[in-house]
């Protein structure tokens, strides 16, 4: 119960800090506002090459829309730490760093949920996408699970910044990738066959499938394989964030790095 | 002036990793997602449009994200203070710093043209190859002053970076850069023919595949004087403001 406590109330705390230093008006923009928008771009340029239809773009890059929250969020959670000087402080905490630290992830997802409910919402309404009723639970868990498997992720990135100097670079190249490789814009019949091999292992490809296939109306015993593939692939994710964030702690306070910029 | 400054700031901007790595590798991604999606829909003649659209976007990425906080980096460098001393007028001062964000941005269409030809053997036959490269210098040195408009506005919002993070996707979108503007709904329409970046992503498009190039080119440079002008205005009035309220230093 403790672990869970230390979890749940770090995750917000930490959440709640990011977004005390500034307004509302930097989450509307960054994180609603620019999503939609990048939704709308690719659901344009997929009409004009008719290469799939709006559902298979709406739902997709709806899904898409929660690695914003997720990889930035995860990267921020251990990169802002020691950017702001207080990784010391986590570290010397009596407590287990790997809760700590996955329970960052968890607003994170929460947020992407939103971002991609939102996005999806919007869109549907702005192009004129019919979404049956039966179908938004199965969304809803897809949506969920995509941006959990996303927040680990980001998370395996941030991990990096403990022991990398420009963990920025890394994020942002691999928000770039997800929108290629993930399958959301591109159908995998168009793309070579390592792209799509990588893509299986990233966070987003399947539940953006799950996600179609409940937008169309399959059931979930029909589209629960997918969603059942993003959660393993978000637990791995979550297994290898918390082992290279003991690893790199390790090695920062073998060789006394850890604030080193 | 114009001319050592802007040299100095690509000079800066050049030296760092993060800004180099973002603009070349991520338009990169963007151009292959590009060229899959070109292909995919049977439009293989189209790469190269494909190419060239996705290095804009990372021009309008460059201009946009440099530009729209460079007073704010000169504030957390803390060197704002001192180039606001300088006995030039503002304007003078910061648009070096805007067209050098849109020359850097330039590597993301050299980095789009390379990855196209080497990795994909995209033949680089621009229709007019003197104009395209003409509309290039134009599309960049537009953007910078369009920039410029850009930084002396943002710097009156207190949080800019919002506006920021929100306005890249659409005016990739409005202005034609990889999405032809007649797909858009009609109310787009006239968003689009005040941006100096659908006349630039117009020049440039002619240029590759064939069209009147130079008054594509024309409007690009008119639109963007008169967001010099705009900027101009706007930087002297910023500048008078938090000189006279003591707030040149505060975010």
């Amino acid at each position: 119960m403790k672990t869970l406590r230390l979890m749940t109330v770090g995750g917000v705390i930490a959440y709640r800090a990011l977004f005390n230093w500034t307004r509302p008006s930097i989450f509307i923009g960054t994180l609603l506002v620019g999503p939609l928008f990048q939704l709308l771009f690719f659901a344009y340029l997929g009409r004009q090459l008719q290469v799939a239809d709006d559902r298979f773009y709406l739902v997709g890059n709806a899904v898409l829309t929660a690695t914003l929250a997720g990889v930035f969020g995860g990267t921020l959670a251990v990169g802002n730490e020691r950017r702001y000087g207080t990784l010391g402080h986590v570290l010397l905490s009596p407590r287990s760093r790997t809760v700590v630290f996955l329970g960052r992830a968890l607003p994170y997802a929460g947020n992407g949920l939103l971002i991609a409910a939102f996005t999806l919402s919007v869109s549907a309404l702005l192009l004129g996408l019919r979404i049956p009723l039966p179908a938004l639970p199965g969304l809803v868990l897809a949506m969920a699970t995509g941006s959990l498997a996303c927040s680990f992720f980001g998370l395996t990135l941030g991990a990096l910044g403990l022991r990398f100097r420009d963990v920025w670079v890394i994020s942002n190249v691999a928000v770039a990738l997800l929108m290629l490789l993930t399958g959301v814009n591109v159908p995998s019949a168009g793309l070579p066959g390592w792209m799509v091999a990588i893509g299986n292992y990233l966070p987003i490809t399947h539940a953006a499938e799950a996600a179609r296939r409940f937008a169309g109306g399959a059931s979930l015993a029909e589209a629960g394989p997918e969603v059942a593939r993003e959660a393993l692939i978000g637990l791995g994710y979550a297994v290898l964030a918390a082992a290279l964030l003991k690893i790199f702690e390790l090695e920062s306070r073998r060789t006394a790095s850890l604030e080193t910029l | 002036m114009l001319l050592l400054g802007t040299l100095m700031h690509v000079k800066q901007i050049s030296r760092s990793p993060f800004e180099v790595a973002i603009a070349m590798v991520v338009p990169i991604v963007q151009a292959t997602l590009a060229v899959y999606l070109f292909r995919s829909g049977g439009e293989q003649h189209r790469l190269i449009e494909a190419a060239v659209g996705a290095g804009l976007m990372g021009v309008w990425s460059s201009v946009l994200f440099g530009s729209g906080g460079a007073i704010q980096n000169q504030r957390w460098q803390g060197t704002l203070e001192m180039i606001m001393l300088a006995p030039r007028r503002p304007v003078l001062v910061i648009l070096p710093i805007t067209v050098a964000t849109g020359l850097t941005g330039a590597y993301s269409l050299l980095a789009t043209l390379a990855w196209g030809r080497l990795l994909y053997g995209i033949r680089l036959d621009f229709a007019h190859p003197a104009a395209f490269v003409a509309a290039a210098v134009v599309c960049v040195v537009a953007l910078g002053m369009f920039g410029l408009l850009l930084a002396s506005t943002f710097v009156l919002m207190r949080n800019a970076n919002a506006l920021t993070n929100a306005l890249e996707y659409p005016i990739w979108l409005v202005s034609g850069m990889l999405v032809p503007i007649t797909v858009l709904p009609a109310w787009t329409g006239p968003i689009a023919a005040v941006l100096p970046t659908t006349w630039g992503a117009r020049a440039l498009r002619e240029a590759t595949t064939g069209g009147p190039v130079w008054p594509s080119a024309g409007i690009c440079l008119a639109i963007s004087l008169v967001c010099l002008t705009l900027g101009g205005f706007a930087m002297t009035y910023v500048e008078r403001r938090a000189r006279a309220a003591a707030t040149l230093a505060l975010a």
